[in-house]
């Protein structure tokens, strides 16, 4: 057992950044820039206290050769990030005027510096524990909710953010549903198309080029380029047929941005379902065929079921990619998280800026976590490391 | 030469319509027929052109460069603890949207050009990181073996043997993220860089469908242009380096 200069030099790091950063900032109200306050002005000398010991405690446990100490680490560093919004609502209680309703807390640079590094020495620790899925689960669940209870808690009603949220729940909620309905309404149209293209050139080898060909073709064309490009066709269409517009169809909104969404999305899923399908190696398909399946058989019985990891993959990178594009289309009027960026950026309201691109990124994360572990448990058991 | 042929040809369409754009007036007057003003005269599109390449070029020679010294650093003797972290930073920070990250980036650094180069260098690094350590990774130590047997330094085994067997993997992981770039480059206008996004933004909040297509038509031909360029570059490297790849 060798000194972690990993989880030591992270350590470090984060140490330096926590000191010299603002850890949050009061603002009298929504646009006015805040006053930023450091680590010490923040949560008083024994806060400052808690988090160098906590973040002195994990380098020593780094340097030191102790038995057990990745266990001790995890729990360390997990019980750090699950109360790291601690931080904030002490510092709110502190530095938060009283008497002015308008007034917020807003978190500076340091606390996103401790919370990226904190986050980084926990993918380190977990990735020496020999990543275990039960215990990644264990994890986020924990940390997770352990932020959804702080959110939820009086203590942090003055965080920008949370002001901003509780300024439009209702409007939140519409575009979670929005920017799901058309990611996922986007990648399963698109899924559906895959396969039977991915079908097709299978059994007819001359259509690979050009198929292959038109999907990467239209993943080169930039997002806003695309967008932008199918509102005077989609206008035209609904003018030659009105009946199209009672249906909610317009040169702008919602069609326009599904339509683009399963053009990117063609390209991942087109190539991974070939490629998976092809793949099938020819010996166990003349296994099969010697144990007296047929064709139809052999597609559903081996080949598929041997596919589906790849195919899954590529159902991750398309749902990863659906729902940032989808937040683009917010600038086409399809709504959505990104209608809050555009808005904030408009408004130079950063709080609502983050409400927007936050939960972008966490839906990402979350997509990218669940298909990853979808793949794995599909994995045939002895492929399985 | 009929491999650069392609990325030329575009390239003169390219500048031919960013400085022939107004000739093209009657047909937009046809799209637009409501509109007085139907070609975007806010700024030249050449200037808009130079300025969005500038921002991609100057984010991916950074980039490139960052993500190799990172790639070299993680897989050397002295790095090789930091290899399983940093190849997980590059895997994981792909699936933060670009859209979310050029956002983060406008409460840190402000409005302007600032925040969209350090967002661009910053999401672009990771398809270039990703690839340089899967280029290194993946050659034969008997290859490095060999070029250490006779006599080569360290160094020399990194120049001359390691960096020219990633290389053609490397370069993908630039065309990736250039393809990334020059995308959010565009979506950089609503942050105020001034690239041909803006002829699209300010064709969607005027209600006008002509310049949406002026500023969309050229972002698409960039894409094209530069995405042709990249297949004539990864063409010739495959017939420089490896012919029997080439065939």
């Amino acid at each position: 057992m060798s000194v972690n200069r990993v989880i030591a030099a992270l350590g470090l790091l984060a140490l330096a950044l926590v000191w010299l950063l603002d850890l949050g900032a009061i603002q009298p109200n929504r646009i006015v820039p805040g006053t930023g306050h450091g680590l010490v002005s923040a949560v008083g000398w024994g806060g400052a206290a808690l988090v160098t010991s906590a973040l002195a405690g994990a380098i020593l446990l780094a340097v030191l050769r102790v038995r057990g100490r990745y266990l001790l680490l995890l729990a360390l560093i997990g019980l750090s990030l699950a109360l790291l919004p601690l931080l904030l609502e002490v510092f709110a209680s502190r530095h938060l005027p009283e008497d002015s309703p308008y007034a917020r807390s807003s978190v500076g640079a340091g606390f996103w510096c401790l919370l990226f590094l904190l986050s980084l020495m926990l993918i380190e620790v977990v990735g020496q524990l020999g990543r275990r899925r039960g215990l990644q689960l264990l994890l986020v669940v924990v940390i997770g909710s352990s932020w959804v209870v702080f959110l939820q808690s009086d203590g942090l009603e003055s965080l920008s953010l949370v002001r901003e949220f509780n300024a439009r729940p209702a409007k939140f909620e519409q575009a979670l549903w929005t920017h799901l309905t058309l990611a996922f309404g986007a990648v399963t149209i698109s899924a559906v198309l895959a396969f039977g293209l991915a079908l097709k050139m299978m059994r007819s080898p001359a259509w690979q080029r050009p198929i292959l060909g038109l999907v990467s073709f239209l993943q080169t064309i930039p997002s806003l380029a695309v967008f932008g490009l199918l509102i005077a066709p989609l206008s035209a269409l609904v003018a030659a047929f009105p009946a199209l517009e009672s249906l909610g169809i317009r040169g702008i909104g919602w069609a326009p941005a599904l339509l683009a969404l399963i053009a990117y999305s063609l390209l991942p899923m087109v190539r991974n379902t070939f490629v998976a399908l092809t793949e099938v190696p020819e010996e166990l398909a003349d296994a099969g065929r010697g144990m007296g399946m047929n064709e139809r058989q052999l597609f559903f019985k081996l080949k598929l079921p041997l596919a589906l990891p790849v195919i899954i993959e590529g159902v991750r990178i398309t749902t990863i990619q659906a729902i940032g594009l989808t937040a683009v289309a917010a600038l086409i009027g399809a709504g959505g998280f990104g209608s809050f960026i555009f808005q904030g950026l408009g408004q130079a309201a950063m709080d609502l800026v983050l409400l927007g691109a936050l939960p972008t990124i966490v839906l990402a994360l979350l997509a990218d976590a669940l298909l990853t572990m979808l793949a794995a448990s599909f994995r045939p058991a002895a492929a399985r490391v | 030469m009929r491999l650069w042929l392609p990325p030329v040809l575009l390239a003169v369409l390219l500048i031919g319509l960013s400085t022939g754009m107004p000739a093209l007036e009657p047909l937009f007057h046809w799209i637009q027929p409501d509109k007085q003003q139907v070609i975007y005269e806010r700024e030249s599109f050449l200037f808009l052109l130079q300025n969005h390449v500038f921002l991609v070029i100057v984010s991916a020679a950074a980039g490139t460069l960052a993500a190799v010294a990172g790639g070299i650093f993680a897989t050397r003797p002295s790095g090789r603890d930091f290899l399983p972290l940093v190849s997980q930073i590059a895997s994981i920070g792909q699936t933060f949207p670009p859209v979310a990250v050029l956002a983060l980036a406008v409460p840190v650094l402000g409005f302007g050009e600032a925040p969209i180069l350090v967002a661009l260098m910053l999401y672009g690094l990771l398809p270039i990181l990703r690839n340089t350590l899967a280029g290194l990774e993946s050659i034969n130590p008997a290859v490095k073996e060999a070029a250490r047997g006779m006599g080569m330094s360290p160094l020399q085994v990194l120049v001359r043997a390691e960096l020219p067997l990633a290389g053609r993997v490397i370069l993908a992981g630039i065309r990736t993220s250039v393809t990334i770039n020059i995308a959010t480059a565009a979506i950089g206008s609503t942050i105020g860089a001034r690239t041909l996004g803006d002829p699209v933004i300010a064709g969607l909040v005027n209600g006008n469908t002509a310049y949406v297509l002026q500023g969309a038509i050229l972002i698409g031909l960039l894409a094209l242009t530069t995405d042709s360029l990249f297949e004539a570059l990864e063409r010739t490297w495959d017939r420089r380096f490896s012919p029997q790849v080439a065939g």
